[in-house]
């Protein structure tokens, strides 16, 4: 095995895994339409059309549970939205080809209203929040029976024709059927290789870093949900008229809810094609048990379900896509000399035209509980300036920063940006502050576990680069520029420390900053990689971004600032050219205790 | 006036049983730091055992539950042990939360393949008699359950706080690090706790099964109503979710009656989303539990 994997490695080996892949893909595609026509069985129809409308809902729902990592499971809501309102306007004489669009924009509104006030939920509770929703939804149209029908249901009135996606016979369902699972696959290819796709995957590993990214992650994700609710209820209205009988217990079912979500965990949560293998591999056995076995079987299928749910979850997590990609090679780092840093020109001696104010902080004030956290704080940052910002643990830089940057509201004072046109802005949120040309690194890194490095900086890309190969350019020329140009390929999360602290200062670069505040990015790197830190950063100053630099290592601070403001318990108590911060009595009191200030 | 009082008496009744089912759900939560997908399943479990014992040897319910807490209490270990542990230093929270939704699908299919989709009913041996309290009548069989939800907070709270064992489990779960370092077992700890957690259930099922037939989805109601307590008290707080299932037992009697009985779990569902929304660290917390919730 080993052999094969190691001669896999080569570049044509690759790709030829890849067009295998593809080649895959086709044949289980084309299979599932095939199939059926050539064996020409109602039963095999009835399976396949299945298969189809499964594949599509799970896939549709993989856009919220497996890209924004929002675990739904209310999703029989949409689905159900979709059925009703197929239905009612099918009775009343309105084709489900645009009862289907009706619906669609039903469940749209209910996905916004009922998933704004639940983002902030995590894991388990947005789940429980769902499953309450759709509870609520059952109960009302249980008791709402004069729109319903309530318990004992509605039937649709049997029109037969294209127009009414009614047959006789079962070929135009499942060339409908089909139709709608490519139009889902499609929706979720082209969201995962977008942008969007990034945005989502980058707010669900992290979502402070995606706000420092610039990323509206409330935005996206409400894109998310809708893109995937109006799905939903797209495949409920054709389902309806396919089954020509729905109520309130089939089209709001938890249980059909944890179905679609569980073959999208069988199949490779997050993954574009994961759930359609999931439902190819698991509607059968659900279909034979029901079909075949008949009463006898009764909750067999979902045994059976259950007990590979479960299995999936504890021995291969990343489901099947997971053990396919294992298959093929391990990426291996790229085989690229590793081009230095960009070493910046010795430093112009006696640096003094420091340029016009691009930020301003007047009187910062802000309380945790009793703790005056920050205590009347006020500086100004000029372009192309590197401001040191230095004091001992506890003393308020990171809750600074944190006001720098939106993420803590102060409770009084105010910080104001210059923008690119030169007018003076006061933005709120992480949102405001990007858009303004602000980039942040945090202290403990942040990095979006699941993405590769490449993946990573073009996060930070987007927010200058709409499209997808402009931004893979720019994150590919700012990961040479910091060193990980040999690392590309990699996952974060396999990083060093040293790399994840460049990772972090490349992801904000991508976003070409015009402001940059950077939290410790020196600490727990070694004196070479200190070294290069300090030229990379003068070579950053010198594009004309200004810095404000939190930082404990004194060789690295002594030698970029232009300016060091040194803080303690809150408070301003030194500012001025390195040299003469560094021997103020105050600030080795601070540090070091009264006896030294006096030594 | 006299309806009201019935109806509110309806309610703290029907409060007990929501508490002595939510009871184990929380004290999972609150020590593992795990939702149980599955509690409603233990329910059914323990009230088919029940069934079972006092249809096959004729016993009373009420010793019945001799037997079907241990039995519960190994199920929930079991399960801590084999499904939850190696799942607990995963990355994404949605393991966890497939595990017990998988392992519920697993439990209650495998109750429609052994008993069908019929009813089961547990002789009631005398415990659906009603008792005239005051201007009210309740069941017998209402008001022990009443008593064993207040007697095991009771002896929960006394268990957690008095024993070493209890201060053990909760110096895990206030700092599962940290009391490794101590030298306690936090595996162990989980495991027991989340049998405890089970043998809990255990009694509510053995108490439930004599009023309400037991099928294969029968934990499905209770666990949902088990999940709106648990929020409403707090998460993880063993004496919150009591409350919180008196009142949302008041909630559903009242508006069972005043509002009509087909809406009732719509208006108690619409409180629960209203908390979970608003105030997610439950009505009577005055800790700020908010571990789930982002700033």
């Amino acid at each position: 095995m080993t052999d094969i994997a190691t001669t896999l490695t080569s570049t044509p080996k690759r790709l030829a895994g890849r067009r295998a892949a593809t080649f895959g893909l086709l044949a289980v595609l084309a299979g599932i339409l095939l199939v059926p026509i050539g064996l020409n069985d109602e039963f095999v129809y009835h399976i396949f059309i299945t298969i189809c409308i499964f594949a599509a809902l799970s896939t549709a729902w993989n856009i919220v549970g497996g890209y924004a990592g929002q675990l739904s499971l209310g999703h029989a809501v949409f689905y159900g939205i979709g059925g009703y309102a197929g239905v009612m306007l099918a009775n009343l004489g309105i084709s489900p080809w645009f009862g289907m669009f009706a619906g669609a924009g039903v469940a749209v509104i209910v996905a916004i209203i009922v998933s704004y006030p639940c983002f902030r939920l995590h894991g388990p509770f947005f789940a429980l929040a769902t499953i309450a929703f759709l509870e609520v939804f059952r109960v009302l149209a249980l008791h709402f029976k004069e729109f319903t029908g309530g318990a004992t249901g509605m039937m649709i009135s049997l029109n037969i024709g294209w127009e009414w996606m009614v047959f006789r016979e079962r070929l135009p369902a499942l060339v409908i059927a089909f139709g709608m699972m490519l139009v889902c696959l499609a929706a979720a290819w082209v969201i995962r290789n977008r942008r969007l796709g990034f945005y989502l995957v980058a707010t669900r590993e992290r979502e402070s870093a995606a706000k420092a990214a610039g990323v509206n992650t409330v935005k996206v994700r409400l894109m998310a949900v809708s893109v995937s609710a109006a799905l939903s209820a797209m495949l409920g209205t054709f389902h309806a008229m396919y089954l020509t009988f729905i109520e309130p217990e089939a089209m709001f079912s938890l249980e059909f809810s944890i179905q679609i979500a569980m073959f999208a965990l069988i199949g490779g949560i997050g993954t574009i094609w994961g759930p359609l293998l999931g439902a190819v591999l698991l509607v059968p056995i659900t279909e034979f048990a029901r079909g075949a076995l008949g009463a006898e079987a009764i909750g067999l299928h979902g045994f059976v379900y259950g007990i590979v749910l479960m299995l999936v979850v504890l021995f291969m997590p990343n489901g099947i896509m997971g053990l396919l990609s294992r298959l093929r090679p391990a990426e291996s780092a790229r085989k690229e000399t590793e081009a230095a840093p960009v070493a910046a020109e010795p430093r112009a001696s006696g640096r003094t035209d420091a340029g016009e104010a691009v930020m301003r902080v007047e009187g910062l004030n802000k309380h945790f509980g009793g703790l005056h956290v920050t205590n009347d704080v006020g500086f100004t940052l000029r372009e192309g300036e590197i401001l040191g910002l230095i004091g001992p643990n506890g003393a308020g830089k990171t809750t600074l920063f944190n006001m720098l940057s939106g993420f803590l509201k102060p409770d009084e004072g105010s910080v104001s940006v210059r923008d690119a046109v030169g007018d003076w802005q006061h933005p709120a949120s992480p949102g405001e502050f990007a858009a303004l040309g602000v980039g942040r690194t945090f202290q403990i890194v942040q990095p979006f576990a699941a993405m590769t490095v490449e993946e990573n900086i073009m996060v930070g890309a987007f927010h200058r680069h709409a499209q997808v190969g402009d931004a893979r350019e720019a994150a590919r020329e700012t990961a040479r520029r910091m060193g990980l140009g040999p690392y590309l390929d990699l996952e974060a999360s396999s990083l060093t420390i040293g790399g994840l602290k460049r990772l972090e200062v490349a992801r904000v670069m991508a976003m070409e900053p015009r402001i940059l505040l950077l939290d410790e990015v020196m600490a727990g790197i070694n004196q070479t990689d200190v070294r290069r830190a300090v030229d990379l950063m003068l070579s950053i100053r010198d594009t004309g971004v200004s810095i404000i630099a939190i930082e404990h290592v004194m060789q690295a601070v002594m030698s970029l600032s232009d300016r060091v403001i040194v803080l303690n318990s809150g408070q301003i108590i030194a500012e001025g050219e390195p040299r003469s911060v560094v021997s103020d009595p105050m600030v080795i009191e601070a540090y070091l205790g009264k006896e030294f200030a006096n030594a | 006036m006299e309806i009201f009082l019935q109806i509110l008496a309806n309610g703290v009744m029907l409060g007990g049983l929501f508490a002595i089912v939510a009871i184990g759900l929380t004290l999972i939560f609150g020590i593992v730091k795990v939702i149980n997908f599955a509690h409603g399943e233990f329910l059914m479990v323990g009230m088919y055992l029940t069934f079972l014992l006092t249809t096959g040897l004729d016993l009373h319910p009420y010793i019945a539950a001799a037997a079907v807490v241990p039995a519960l209490f190994v199920l929930g270990a079991l399960t801590q042990r084999f499904l939850i542990q190696p799942l607990l230093s995963a990355r994404d929270e949605h393991v966890q939360i497939f595990a017990t939704v998988g392992l519920s699908t697993a439990l209650m299919n495998l109750a429609l393949l052994i008993f069908g989709a019929d009813i089961a009913n547990t002789p009631v041996h005398g415990v659906r008699s009603q008792v005239q309290l005051g201007p009210v009548r309740v069941l017998e069989g209402q008001i022990w359950i009443l008593v064993a939800a207040v007697a095991l907070v009771i002896g929960l709270q006394f268990f957690m706080k008095r024993t070493t064992l209890g201060r053990a489990i909760r110096a895990t779960a206030q700092n599962r690090a940290a009391a490794q370092l101590m030298g306690i077992n936090d595996r162990l700890i989980y495991v027991l706790t989340f049998g405890i957690g089970a043998a809990c259930v255990g009694l509510g099922s053995a108490l439930i099964a004599p009023l309400y037939p037991a099928s294969p989805t029968v934990g499905t109601y209770f666990v949902l109503i088990a999940f709106v307590v648990v929020v409403l008290g707090g998460l993880g707080s063993v004496a919150g979710a009591f409350f919180g299932a008196i009142l949302i037992g008041i909630v559903d009697a009242m508006s069972g009656f005043y509002i009509g009985s087909d809406l009732r779990e719509a208006v108690v569902f619409g409180i629960f989303l209203v908390i979970l929304i608003l105030k997610p660290s439950g009505l009577f917390s005055t800790r700020l539990n908010q571990s789930h919730v982002s700033p």
